[in-house]
């Protein structure tokens, strides 16, 4: 099976690699500053990767009507999150001597690969998504625009430690991300006086979590912690209702996009998670991300991915906006990293000294098939 | 009295061996005939589920025409494949050729593109995201028996299952059509000496394994209530497991090992990590391929 499993991703590269070497922009101006965007187009994790081009061609094509002295253009590479796939990608943008700097990768393992290409090629990466601790401490040129789980799971161990839940069930999904979950939020539990009864790992695209939730239960949580996306968030979710679970579920920012309401319904009410963009929030700046996302999306309202996606973009358009005229990869990497106070949709970002994104966290919960923004 | 716990693992895993041998069934059915693997399989599976969901986006059907649908798919997308992978490798009518293992196993690369192509055209028309299936069409509603509680689609999964194998059975065994696809299966050459138009008999083993595999797309999509692109594969390959832990050819043999597989998998799940449980079905797929070289259930060498 393993050869044919070979087989069948030899195809799929081909077809890949003919359809995805894409570029938007305008090639016709007198001066184009490249950036590259890393992403998955195809393969499992194709949906985050399509809705990542969608935010960047939004600000992308907001940035060249906005009369700048430069226009600038995005080269897309499919990376199916596949580690080796990047790595290649990686390579290709650090020889084309246009492209000043990069985004992505989706996955932390993804970024983490490619980030050894641009480490040693001197090419600065932001990456939208990509929250593993370990990420940003490869080199100087690692940014990123999420916040991590270091940060996150403290912060929602002592959310749920301040509701009463001593006892707590850590889940998370068996990748390089699932393990910081675990980690971050256990060490925040220990830290802050609880105890974390069961914790285990499982595989992503896993359809049937009732073996996992049995035997979840049997430790008696007081509530669940869980670190997955919208698609086994959804179907864990269902599963936990129908085993009949009353036990509270709280989640990352991961979890939090309108298609985890929309697939698990009425069992996802009483979810809580924590998130930075609320899509509802009055603000026109981010009125107007939604309105845009809107009209390219057949009416759907973005989830946090897009938005941090956008947000990624616009920073790093601004970065290069600084380091012109004849930016290079140098300059724009100390641009990036004088980033402070950007007012993006995902709030506002500045960059740590160690190119930590220091956002502010919102509690949120699900109730009447929305989410809504809890204080505590 | 045994610990309710296991009670609830042993039916979470009955259940998940039920939406395995569904698969499994229509799989079994062309092996059996052609002796090569059908790599396309999941992708019927797939479309089954997707036609589903348009015709109840569409038009909020009952749900037996929700099922109907899915069949007439699945009948299409059998006499398409089997047209457009399988029987251009067929055209050389000489003995050398049609006892030629290349050109038998070249359908393995075939229907692979087959499968691949429809995939990312499924992509590109329906978007890779996972979809809903409107909360009404759903099977699982929570049904409680003493300790254990299962829901409505396991009972219906169960049902269709039972249905597939017995009527395949007395297809097999008591039909004009049924006799011949057992002679193709045991003698391609044979058969057509005799006078069984083979041919016709390959599209309708196709046509039918198809319309089951359709109908296995549906049904688990309307279980787990999430239809995408990508759906068909990990039930494609624990069908494949359990087709050659059932030695290959016997239907009854892959149903019982796809029961076996999915109560060994929820099993497994108490004493190891869940993020381990796939390697009890590559585990299975090791140990039977090195001391059941014929399958567990494959001795006799019967065919289908």
């Amino acid at each position: 099976m393993t050869a044919l499993k070979t087989a069948s991703l030899a195809a799929l590269m081909t077809a890949a690699l003919a359809g995805t070497a894409l570029t938007t922009g305008t090639a016709l101006a007198a001066d184009t500053v490249k950036i590259g965007y890393q992403l998955p187009l195809t393969g499992e994790t194709a949906q985050y990767g399509q809705d990542f081009r969608k935010a960047a061609e939004i600000a992308l094509t907001e940035f060249n009507a906005s009369g700048k002295p430069f226009k600038a253009e995005i080269v897309f590479e499919d990376s199916r999150s596949d580690a080796k796939e990047g790595t290649n990608i990686a390579r290709k943008f650090v020889d084309d001597k246009e492209i000043v700097g990069v985004l992505g990768d989706f996955t932390s393992g993804v970024s983490m690969a490619s980030a050894q290409v641009y480490k040693d090629a001197g090419m600065p990466q932001l990456s939208q998504t990509a929250s593993h601790p370990d990420y940003t401490k490869i080199s100087k040129y690692q940014f990123r625009n999420i916040a991590t789980q270091a940060q996150e799971g403290p912060y929602n161990a002592k959310w749920m430690l301040s509701k009463g839940y001593k006892n707590i069930a850590v889940i998370a999904e068996q990748t390089d991300w699932g393990q910081s979950v675990v980690s971050g939020f256990s060490d925040g539990v220990k830290a802050n006086g609880g105890t974390v009864v069961f914790s285990e790992f499982f595989n992503r695209g896993l359809k049937d979590y009732r073996s996992l939730i049995s035997k979840l239960e049997r430790a008696k949580p007081d509530a669940i912690y869980t670190g997955f996306f919208y698609e086994d968030g959804a179907q864990f979710l269902r599963q936990v209702q129908q085993l009949g679970i009353k036990t509270p579920v709280y989640s990352t920012s991961a979890a939090y996009s309108p298609k985890l309401i929309e697939l698990a319904g009425e069992a996802a009410e009483g979810v809580h998670l924590t998130s930075n963009f609320l899509p509802t929030d009055p603000a026109p700046h981010i009125q107007h991300f939604v309105t845009e996302w809107k009209a390219a999306s057949n009416g759907a309202v973005p989830g946090q991915f897009p938005a941090q996606a956008y947000d990624a973009v616009r920073i790093m358009l601004a970065a290069v906006e600084k380091a012109y005229p004849n930016p290079t990869r140098e300059k724009v990497r100390d641009a990036l990293a004088q980033t402070k106070d950007f007012a993006g949709v995902t709030g506002k970002t500045s960059f740590s000294a160690d190119r930590e994104a220091e956002k502010e966290l919102v509690k949120v919960e699900v109730k009447g098939g929305a989410f809504v923004p809890v204080a505590d | 009295m045994i610990d309710p716990y296991y009670l609830q693992q042993l039916a979470i895993g009955l259940s998940l061996g039920m939406t395995y041998a569904l698969m499994a069934i229509g799989f079994t059915l062309i092996f059996g005939v052609l002796n090569v693997v059908n790599f396309a399989h999941g992708e019927v599976y797939t479309l089954g589920a997707f036609a589903g969901l348009v015709l109840i986006s569409a038009t909020a059907p009952p749900i037996f025409a929700v099922i109907f649908i899915a069949l007439a798919i699945g009948a299409m997308a059998g006499f398409s494949l089997e047209r457009i992978a399988f029987k251009p490798f067929r055209r050389f009518t000489d003995e050398a050729s049609l006892k030629s293992r290349a050109m038998r196993e070249s359908t393995l690369l075939s229907s692979l593109a087959v499968s691949i192509v429809v995939r990312e055209a499924l992509e590109i028309v329906f978007g890779s995201q996972m979809r809903s299936v409107p909360f009404e069409y759903l099977i699982n509603t929570p049904v409680r028996i003493g300790p254990v509680i299962l829901v409505t689609g396991d009972f219906i999964i169960f049902g269709v299952a039972a249905v597939m194998l017995i009527g395949l059975q007395y297809l097999l065994t008591r039909t004009r059509i049924g006799l011949s696809i057992r002679a193709v299966s045991n003698n391609p050459l044979g058969a057509k000496y005799v006078g069984i138009d083979t041919d016709r008999t390959i599209i309708m083993t196709f046509v039918v394994g198809s319309m089951m595999g359709a109908a296995a797309g549906i049904l688990t999509g309307l279980y787990y209530g999430a239809i995408f692109p990508a759906m068909g594969f990990v039930p494609g390959i624990k069908a494949f497991v359990a087709m050659v832990m059932g030695g290959l050819s016997s239907i009854p043999g892959a149903v019982i090992c796809a029961l076996i597989l999915g109560i060994s998998e929820s099993m497994a799940t108490t004493f190891v990590s869940s993020g381990w449980s796939d390697m009890v079905a590559y585990g299975f797929l090791i140990l039977t391929l090195i001391f059941f070289p014929n399958g567990l259930f494959g001795a006799r060498r019967e065919r289908v």
